[in-house]
């Protein structure tokens, strides 16, 4: 969704826009590369609240609120994590769209494969924070499941994009 | 005496100055005005639309950097299609009753151009695919025909006769996207099997051919990009890997050439790829494909491009480079003697180029909340 990321390229905080500043001078790729060695020297890597809780390793690692998050890698609008809502969850009010399309994702932790489900959370004005474009195996419009230059508020009351959540719907091998 | 005659000298200059004062005060004076409407002048080659990302197309004059009016389009709206002739623009749009929501209309507005106002619409499917795809509308030949196309995500085309203002018909397209006029009320589309299908309609818009090509393209290994670009004989595809494919529809054939590669050895060894997100742009008299290009390695083809790319298309040559200030995701080429290259950089400006001497000529500022796609007249 090239159109949201230009869209939230202007209305993005001050965070956002920092780091938008550094993409601007660089490719997105070495911008992602530069984001990664900022926030391995700020030691920012939250452990998910599960593996906290049962106090086991991480079965996930990284900052779900930053584009290079692995679950990511195919995603293309707004994180919802960024906008009141989690990687499962669209924020309040927000209408999830049964329809999605589907990434396939590396997880560093494990070395494995995963099947993401990417699905818009609609209905209400655009979330404006974090957005995020990645094009791992995304494909043109003529072949949509797999791709992310569409507006995925399908089989919603209101095709109003708002943000985007990624759900892992199991290891992409098995 | 002195003292009096200075001051008779001083007086003199006084009433001097009042007096021109007065003059130039009466010379200067302003008639009441009226308030007024200004109407839009006639398109040239180098006017283009740009599109905002929250819906409003911009109108500029690539050649002066001047706005020459806008376009209130629906946040929906993918482009439009223009008719010079007829003085008129076609834009399908979508709303809602109450802003983000409500009860939703889809509409093909038809817009005069001389005011950028409506002047008429003809309610359609409410499925019109969204974002901006320059082939999600197109006029077909007979310029009665709007064909807009819808996603669900099932895939069909919407016919619309302008001259009647009314809605023909549905068209069922599973798995094929796009429109690309071709001759006889004809259009192709790009299809996930790697082949692309023809569509002719009759006199009333109404289906009456369709044929489907061979597999041309593998969409896991190389699929070709879903920004097709009009050239003087049919249709230019490019692909992910920089390989051109030109398209063409010979009476009830459609022929697909051999596929020439963009990229060199040593082009591939320094990771260029294609890159961006209108990223072609062809100059029919000049038979010039413009391509924007990134370095940033597999996966990048939303990327924006840090280069233009100038190939000839009959000797299939690349015959220029266009190092960008500002990375680019949009280009635009004026269809006139002395082309300029416009380029949406990440930076929210347009970037103008002169095709001749390849240097940079003009930027454009403050075009919207975030501009994207870009469109001639």
């Amino acid at each position: 969704m090239k159109i949201i990321e230009s869209l939230l390229s202007r209305l993005d905080d001050m965070a956002c826009r920092s780091s938008r500043e550094i993409a601007q001078r660089s490719s997105r790729r070495r911008f992602i590369g530069k984001l990664g060695a900022l926030m391995v020297g700020a030691t920012a890597f939250p452990l998910l609240p599960v593996s906290r809780a049962n106090a086991e390793p991480p079965s996930e690692m990284g900052d779900p609120q930053s584009c290079d998050y692995w679950r990511y890698c195919a995603l293309g609008g707004t994180l919802c994590t960024c906008c009141g809502g989690s990687m499962t969850t669209c924020p309040p009010g927000a209408e999830p769209s049964p329809i999605s399309w589907v990434g396939t994702c590396l997880n560093p932790v494990d070395n494995k494969h995963y099947l993401i489900s990417y699905n818009d959370c609609c209905g209400k004005a655009i979330c404006g924070r974090c957005f995020c474009h990645r094009a791992e195996r995304d494909t043109p419009v003529y072949a949509p499941s797999k791709a992310n230059d569409i507006l995925w508020c399908f089989g919603t009351e209101s095709r109003t994009y708002h943000c985007t959540v990624a759900i892992v719907l199991g290891e992409a091998s098995a | 005496m002195q003292t009096g005659g200075l001051k008779k000298a001083r007086v003199s200059a006084m009433m001097g100055v009042l007096l021109s004062w007065g003059v130039s005060s009466a010379s200067a004076e302003i008639a009441p005005e009226v308030m007024g409407k200004s109407t839009m002048g006639e398109p040239t080659p180098t006017w283009l639309m740009v599109h905002d990302a929250v819906g409003p197309a911009y109108v500029f004059d690539s050649a002066t950097g001047d706005m020459q009016g806008l376009l209130s389009l629906s946040g929906f709206t993918p482009a439009v299609v223009v008719n010079l002739a007829e003085g008129r623009a076609y834009a399908a749009e979508s709303f809602y009753s109450r802003g983000v929501r409500g009860v939703r209309t889809d509409v093909l507005t038809i817009y005069d151009l001389p005011t950028l106002s409506p002047v008429g619409e003809v309610e359609i499917p409410q499925k019109i695919a969204a974002l901006p795809f320059p082939q999600y509308i197109e006029m077909l030949d007979d310029e009665r025909h709007v064909a807009v196309f819808n996603l669900t995500p099932g895939m069909s085309v919407s016919i619309i006769d302008v001259e009647d203002q009314e809605f023909v018909d549905e068209i069922s397209t599973p798995g094929c996207a796009l429109m690309m006029a071709v001759a006889e009320r004809g259009f192709l589309q790009l299809c996930g099997d790697g082949a692309v299908q023809l569509i002719r309609l009759g006199r009333n818009g109404k289906e009456i051919e369709r044929i489907r090509s061979d597999a041309f393209f593998s969409l896991e290994d190389d699929p070709v990009f879903d920004k097709p670009v009009q050239t003087s004989r049919g249709w230019l595809l490019t692909s992910y890997h920089g390989l051109v494919y030109e398209v063409e529809v010979d009476g009830g054939e459609i022929s697909i050439s051999e596929p020439w590669p963009m990229l060199s050895e040593a082009d591939r060894e320094a990771d260029w790829l294609p890159g961006g997100g209108q990223l072609v742009a062809f100059h029919q008299e000049q038979d010039l494909i413009f391509i924007l290009m990134n370095q940033d390695g597999e996966f990048a083809q939303d990327s924006p491009g840090t280069q233009v790319w100038v190939y000839n298309r009959e000797a299939q040559q690349r015959v220029a480079q266009i190092p960008l200030t500002q990375d680019g995701t949009n280009l635009f080429v004026s269809q006139d003697e002395h082309p300029l290259l416009t380029v949406t950089g990440v930076d929210a400006q347009l970037h103008i180029f002169d095709v001749k001497t390849l240097k940079q000529v003009r930027t454009i500022s403050e075009v919207g909340v975030a501009p994207g796609l870009l469109q001639g007249f």
